[in-house]
């Protein structure tokens, strides 16, 4: 448990430190904590609920995109300037990092093991923002009342 | 209505066609500048077109990659202007993405005079990014912090810090050298790698490869992975595809630096 919260924080400086890395400097650092904070909570939470490592990975980069996707349009910014930041946490820089190893050492099925994790991992990442950015879109564009919002 | 008007006093003046290639020049700019700090390709189309159409063009076709924007714009009257640009340095500052953005979203509500609006686009090309004295503590806090998240302890952390100034110090150092951006990443992250290693056998850090890793995640072009996604969702595939390639070289690059220096350091 402790080491969850210090892992969720440690995420959190992250994302913050990126934020301001890019930019970034007015009250958008506020929710750009909050998001990269509840986004690895949600990671840690469906590890907790059974879920594997992809499923975790997938449930967090979509409830980060939709959240960034939904606060771009509150706050009128685009949208990869909350999600860049906010998806920090969820980079899987670790198995990155052991593919490499792994290669240089030569020992190529944990090679093999290591750059699927990293694909897999990158996939699911990258699955979360697309159905977030299409969910955004239909429900804009279904609701005529929102229809302000879908332009951003 | 009163945004077409503009252009109609400009051809009583006689020297409407100059009028709209300043207008169509000044637009590009703002399009160019947002490509070059990082906004995604069809942000760019997007508002390049909205700007067109609010300054009175009646049709505008835009086409932009990571390096080059194209845009042909018709007047009213029928004739057509093509302007090209050329994006040579490309960096990141999404505050100014954000910027240029509300910028436009003011244009299109209400247009500015042309001169006004060059005014404006100086005005950003000038402005530094924000808060960038403190570039030096996020790298060192971002490592820090990084190298923990990914399973490090405190002295790892302390480590991951030092190192992380190493990387921003040779970053810094190679920006004046105009290198390629890929060699670059390389040698930077060799550096750093060896800097670790030191570090290590001086026994600050525990485990090296949590410190590479934090050092790793500062160095990983995140942005670019996400943006080419974007990008391949909204339909662009060749930027997506110019994009994706450059991310996975730089990775592939800094993974390749610190690959070196663990090879001549032996076992970690």
């Amino acid at each position: 448990m402790m080491h969850d919260l210090v892992q969720t924080f440690m995420g959190m400086v992250g994302s913050v430190c990126f934020a301001v890395l890019f930019g970034i400097s007015d009250r958008k650092i506020l929710w750009i904590a909050f998001g990269g904070a509840a986004g690895w909570a949600v990671y840690l939470l469906s590890r907790h609920a059974g879920y594997d490592l992809l499923m975790g990975l997938f449930f967090s980069s979509l409830f980060v995109a939709s959240l960034s996707e939904l606060l771009a349009r509150v706050l009128k910014t685009p949208v990869v300037l909350l999600l860049v930041p906010m998806l920090i946490p969820e980079i899987p820089g670790g198995d990155l990092y052991y593919t490499m190893y792994y290669l240089v050492q030569r020992q190529f099925t944990e090679f093999g093991t290591a750059s699927n994790q990293v694909l897999g991992e990158a996939g699911a990442i990258a699955l979360g923002i697309i159905v977030a950015s299409y969910l955004a879109r239909a429900v804009l564009r279904s609701c005529k009342w929102l229809a302000p919002f879908v332009e951003i | 209505m009163e945004e077409a008007n503009t252009l109609q006093e400009g051809s009583q003046g006689g020297n409407s066609s100059w009028e709209s290639e300043c207008c169509l020049s000044a637009i590009l700019d703002l399009g160019e500048l947002l490509l070059m700090h990082g906004a995604e390709v069809c942000r760019v189309e997007d508002t390049v077109t909205r700007l067109c159409a609010a300054y009175g063009f009646v049709r505008s076709d835009v086409f932009s990659i990571t390096s080059s924007i194209i845009v042909t714009a018709f007047r009213a009257d029928g004739s057509g202007l093509t302007q090209t640009r050329r994006i040579k340095e490309r960096g990141t500052d999404l505050g100014k993405v954000a910027q240029i953005n509300a910028l436009s979203r003011k244009i299109c509500a209400e247009p500015l005079p042309v001169q006004e609006l060059n005014r404006e686009i100086a005005c950003l090309r000038e402005r530094k990014k924000a808060l960038s004295v403190l570039e030096p503590w996020m790298y060192l806090l971002i490592s820090a912090s990084l190298s923990i998240f990914f399973g490090g302890n405190w002295q790892d952390g302390l480590a991951a810090a030092l190192s992380g100034l190493v990387l921003y110090g040779m970053i810094y150092w190679s920006s004046f050298l105009k290198l390629n951006s890929i060699v670059q990443n390389m040698i930077c992250c060799a550096v750093t790698g060896v800097a670790v290693l030191l570090l290590v056998r001086l026994g600050l850090g525990v485990h090296a490869d949590k410190i590479m890793i934090g050092n790793i995640m500062l160095v990983i072009p995140g942005i670019q992975l996400t943006n080419s996604l974007r990008d391949m969702i909204n339909g662009d595939m060749i930027s997506g595809l110019l994009n994706m390639c450059e991310a996975l070289l730089k990775a592939v690059a800094v993974a390749m630096g610190f690959a070196a220096v663990v090879i001549l350091g032996g076992a970690l």
